[in-house]
């Protein structure tokens, strides 16, 4: 699969070692799943209509996808940019509509037994959009109109997503922030979002434990004058400075506000047990221990291949979706968790420095929107099994059961490595 | 054009943070916590145990006496148990209910109780020791109720109907034990009296254990397999009891119909051969889904059938004393075989006057046994505690209380059956108190012919009979001959206890019980022809009622093999029926095979009431 020779030009593959990376990550996926649905010990079986049965096939699709990709025209791509991010927003509207429910969001299309996620394939439609219109002659993300119409590619479908109430699916365009930064988006935008986030994350700390407004305000108060001290002879970061202390005051007690008043109960749980605010031992909070145990009881070469016995009896939640994890934590110990990290982190290592190579922006912002939602949802999905980050699901790419999810991921990465294949 | 190109390393700067930053999370997790292995064990082990087969019992010839058979508990694990249609279940369990919910509650609190302490899943016993009928009918219909299992166990099969008092019986685990053990779970059966209760840590046997995985709802997810936990159950081993059960069974039916005890014990070893209480149970009785009703049952009956009189029940000696206070009376230089008495009808001094029945008089050591003449003993003990070796009477009587004391009497013999009486032999702080701190010799003079404050069990006068059959010590009276394959006896049962008296004494007094069975002694007429027995009668005055019958013999005189103990309550004299018994149990067990010398005789214990 690796050397699928194409054509006579310059560089008639796609790009090795990615290949190489995404076949082994896949094989680990369809191990860790196969494992976390079958027995203790189980002898080996195999069915097709099994969980680990259905994955091949999604992987057989996935062949398929690539297989075409591969043998396609690579103008297709940029020609059909648009039309299929059009396409992927009406599936996206229309889901509200026509599809079914699942565990609270209305995100899919079923079809029989199989159903259809639209909004995993309206990252991929996205990220050819941005690459697409930031490739466009003549056009930067610079000014107004040009940063407006960037936003509004990757808000637009994240606000449907965030009305089908899947939130997770919803934070991950918000990576996309990350890929314009490479397009140039200044960077105290980011510091600010960072700055937003300590704000925050303090605010709903003091919030929990009944800590006054006035102490953060106080705080703030107490560094601006520090800094206006310090810096009394520059006029310019005096009104900076007093301007991002109002900002921030503000914003502290519109989070406060939002905390206590908006998120809703279950959301304030699991922001809760993740900062540490809160014991429970049921419920989300049981989940969350049941997820550590898992990778923890691995401890330095794990239980062993189908001897995980937290990922199979059920204690571990979304044992071979979204904590699937667990399972390599489990059975592979720190061994197989630092095989995984070097693979796993070597493939975005290895598409920023495909992205770099690109002499089209549109090839740079594409490699760049891979691999910032790849990092996106490896870092959500990682951080949340181990707890440092509240539980959002969303999977873990090429690894968690799911077709949409695998299908969405390969088209993706073999979209890009197609371009990367075509670069001039 | 590319103005940006340095902000790469911004992004592989944050890959690289966020994968240190996780890597030291997970190393913290994985490498420097170690407590989540075992977390993970505990959530996905439950230990099931394995019930063992109780020890089988054998008696001292290798007859069947207790053995095991199936029986099944009725499981229930309440959070899985929703849903049953109660009617239905109830119909096919035949209880009510009420039964019903009061089984569920008690299975909830012990359910919850047991996930507490995490050793095992939530699963409770809802009932136990299910009849034949409950478990085929429950059996086939559980598919119909959530939550419920069969788990079997063994209980006791008796292939015996007597015995029931040495054997003892089975109950479900006290909360006291439970709380005290953690071997046994709640509805577990232990060994509450007799020998089952003495050697349950043998005879339970050692549970196994069978680990199963099991997920998150508890439901069992296969056998784990090469568990560290595994272990097979391990049976109690064969159980050999010293107890002749030939001659414990003749002498049941001796004593049918009488209320008294029996006990039998081999002189050499401390075996018991025989132990005996009427009125007795079944031991049948107190098995399966029936043991708990007939053992309220058995608990109120007026008879007492529980009552194990042969350990528990406490009796004056009477005249059997009398073998004790002439060994006594030797050891103390007061008394020779040619030590002489005359009795007038009894013995007088001032205005005491101990009876006595006619016989001829004077007499010597010999014949006052063998006609138990309650002067000479009168005059003994006075003879014993007056004695001017000793400053005063209270010297005197320490002396003989020490003696009394090396016979095992007052205190526990420490026979291997639980709640033994210590009986009696009074101190001298006792005698303080009854008849003030001035007494006299002639105030507790009914000592010497074995009444008053003296109190023993059947055990203790059985094995004053075994001290003197073996001249002078005994091993303590045990009911277990061997355990296992390797026939383990515990220590304790292998150690001889001597008395203060030497050895040399006892045939002075063994050829006075020589006498008793002889022509013009008292139990003339109940003796074997080919057995030498040696014996002593009594006849206990008791205070509320008719005399008790009392009889303590051995036989042969050489190489001695069965001193036996018999009391006859309300049975009057000693030669009535006490006497009777015991020599038709020597017989039996020294003539085994051949025919009964004394049909009529046998016929006649063997028919007649005594209330």
């Amino acid at each position: 699969m690796a050397r699928i020779n194409t054509s006579r030009e310059d560089n008639p593959v796609l790009d090795t070692v990615s290949v190489w990376l995404y076949v082994l990550l896949v094989i680990i996926g369809l191990i860790s799943v196969y494992s976390a649905t079958s027995e203790v010990n189980q002898t080996f079986q195999f069915s097709f209509s099994s969980i680990a049965g259905r994955q091949l096939i999604w992987i057989g699709g996935a062949v398929i996808i690539i297989l075409t990709i591969a043998f396609a025209n690579v103008a297709i791509i940029d020609y059909f940019a648009y039309g299929f991010y059009g396409f992927a927003i009406l599936l996206n509207i229309a889901v509200l509509f026509l599809g079914k429910e699942v565990s609270g969001a209305k995100s899919w299309f079923g079809f029989g037994g199989f159903g259809i996620q639209p909004s995993e394939f309206a990252k991929v439609a996205t990220a050819l959009a941005i690459a697409k219109y930031l490739g466009t002659y003549g056009i930067r993300f610079k000014g107004t109109r040009n940063v407006v119409i960037t936003m509004s590619l990757f808000l637009t479908p994240m606000l449907l997503i965030l009305a089908q109430n899947d939130t997770g699916s919803a934070l991950v365009f918000l990576s996309f922030f990350l890929v314009l930064y490479r397009e140039g988006l200044p960077g105290w935008i980011l510091l600010s979002a960072v700055w937003l986030i300590v704000i925050a994350i303090a605010r709903i700390v003091m919030e929990a434990t009944g800590i006054s407004h006035l102490w953060t305000m106080g705080t703030l108060s107490l560094l601006a004058a520090l800094i206006v001290y310090f810096g009394r002879k520059n006029r310019q970061l005096i009104i900076a400075t007093l301007f991002v202390a109002a900002a921030s005051a503000v914003f502290s007690v519109a989070v406060g506000f939002a905390y206590t008043k908006i998120l809703k109960g279950y959301q304030r749980d699991r922001i809760e047990l993740v900062l540490n605010l809160k014991q429970d031992t049921r419920n989300m909070g049981y989940n969350l221990e049941q997820s550590r145990i898992a990778i923890g009881a691995g401890q330095f070469v794990g239980r062993g291949f189908l001897k995980g016995t937290q990922t199979k009896m059920g204690f571990v939640p979304e044992q071979h979706t979204d904590f699937i994890f667990c399972t390599i934590g489990e059975e592979w110990g720190f061994v197989g968790v630092l095989v995984f990290f070097g693979l796993y982190f070597g493939l975005l290592f290895r598409i920023v420095t495909l992205a770099e190579r690109q002499s089209t922006a549109f090839g740079r912002v594409l490699g760049y929107g891979v691999v910032c939602i790849l990092f996106f949802h490896v870092a959500i999905n990682i951080g949340m099994t181990i707890g440092i980050i509240p539980v959002i699901g969303i999977p873990l790419p090429f690894i968690s059961f799911g077709g949409s999810s695998l299908w969405a991921f390969t088209l993706l990465l073999f979209l890009f490595l197609k371009v990367d294949e075509k670069r001039r | 054009m590319d103005l940006h190109r340095n902000r790469k390393f911004v992004y592989l700067g944050l890959f690289s943070l966020v994968a240190l930053v996780y890597l030291i999370q997970i190393f913290r997790l994985q490498i420097l916590d170690d407590h989540y292995e075992q977390k993970a064990i505990n959530n996905a082990l439950n230990k099931i145990p394995i019930y063992p087969d109780r020890s089988i019992i054998y008696d001292r010839n290798g007859k069947l006496l207790v053995h095991n058979i199936a029986m099944y508990d009725l499981i229930v694990f309440p959070a899985k148990a929703k849903g049953i249609d109660t009617a239905q279940f109830c119909e096919i369990m035949k209880i009510s209910g009420e039964d019903y919910h009061k089984y569920m509650a008690t299975a909830r609190e012990n359910s919850k109780k047991r996930q507490k302490n995490n050793v095992f899943n939530g699963s409770a016993v809802f009932m136990s020791n299910l009849s034949k009928e409950q478990y085929s009918a429950i059996q086939e219909n559980l598919y119909r109720f959530p939550g419920f299992s069969v788990e079997p166990k063994t209980d006791r099969l008796y292939a015996v109907k007597g015995g029931a008092h040495m054997l003892g019986y089975l109950g479900e685990a006290s909360k006291k034990l439970l709380a005290k053990d953690p071997y046994y779970r709640p509805g577990d059966l232990v060994g509450v009296t007799g020998i089952e209760h003495t050697y349950e840590a043998y005879i339970r046997g050692v549970k196994g254990v069978k680990t199963v995985w099991q997920d998150r709802t508890y439901t069992e997810r296969g056998e784990a397999k090469d568990n560290e936990f595994n272990s097979p159950a391990q049976a109690g081993p064969d159980f050999y009891s010293s107890i002749d059960f030939d001659l414990q069974e003749f002498g049941e039916s001796l004593l049918a119909n009488k209320r008294g005890s029996v006990v039998a014990i081999e002189p050499s070893t401390g075996e018991i051969l025989a132990l005996i209480n009427k009125p007795d149970y079944d031991p049948n009785l107190l098995v399966g889904e029936a043991r708990a009703r007939s053992f309220r049952q058995l608990l109120i009956d007026p008879k007492k059938p529980l009552y194990n009189r042969a350990i528990k029940g406490v009796y004056p000696p009477g005249s059997t004393f009398k073998t004790v206070m002439a060994l006594i009376g030797c050891q103390e230089g007061v008394l020779k075989p040619s030590t002489t008495h005359g009795c007038s009808g009894g013995y007088h001094l001032g205005s005491l006057t101990v009876g006595c029945h006619p016989h001829p008089s004077p007499t010597d050591l010999k014949g006052s046994i063998g006609i138990s003449c309650n002067a000479y003993y009168c005059q003994l003990f006075r003879d014993i505690i007056d004695n001017p070796r000793y400053p005063n009477v209270k010297t005197g009587y320490a002396a003989l209380e020490k003696h009394l004391r090396s016979f095992g009497l007052g205190s526990k013999l420490g026979v291997d059956l639980p709640g033994e009486n210590k009986g009696n032999v009074p101190t001298i702080k006792q005698l303080d108190k009854r008849h003030g701190k001035s007494w006299k010799s002639s105030m507790i003079i009914s000592l010497a012919i074995g009444q008053g404050e003296i109190l023993l069990t059947p055990m203790q006068m059985a094995n004053c009979a075994a001290i003197i059959a073996n001249k002078g010590w005994f091993i303590t009276p045990h009911l277990v001959k061997g355990i296992g394959v390797k026939k383990y006896l515990p220590d304790e049962f292998k150690k001889k206890h001597y008395t203060t008296v030497s050895e040399l004494y006892y045939d002075w007094i063994i050829n006075g019980m020589e006498m008793v069975t002889k022509p013009g002694g008292t139990a003339f007429g109940t003796g074997i022809n080919d057995i030498v027995i040696c014996s002593k009668t009594g006849t206990a005055q008791n205070p509320h009622g008719q005399d008790h019958s009392l009889y303590i013999a051995f036989a042969p005189r050489e190489k001695p093999k069965i001193a036996i103990a018999v009391i006859v309550e309300n049975g009057g004299y000693g030669a009535t029926w006490a006497a009777p018994i015991a020599n038709l149990m020597i017989e039996n067990y020294l003539n085994r095979g051949k025919e009964p010398q004394r049909p009529d005789m046998l016929e006649r214990i063997r028919t007649s009431t005594v209330n």
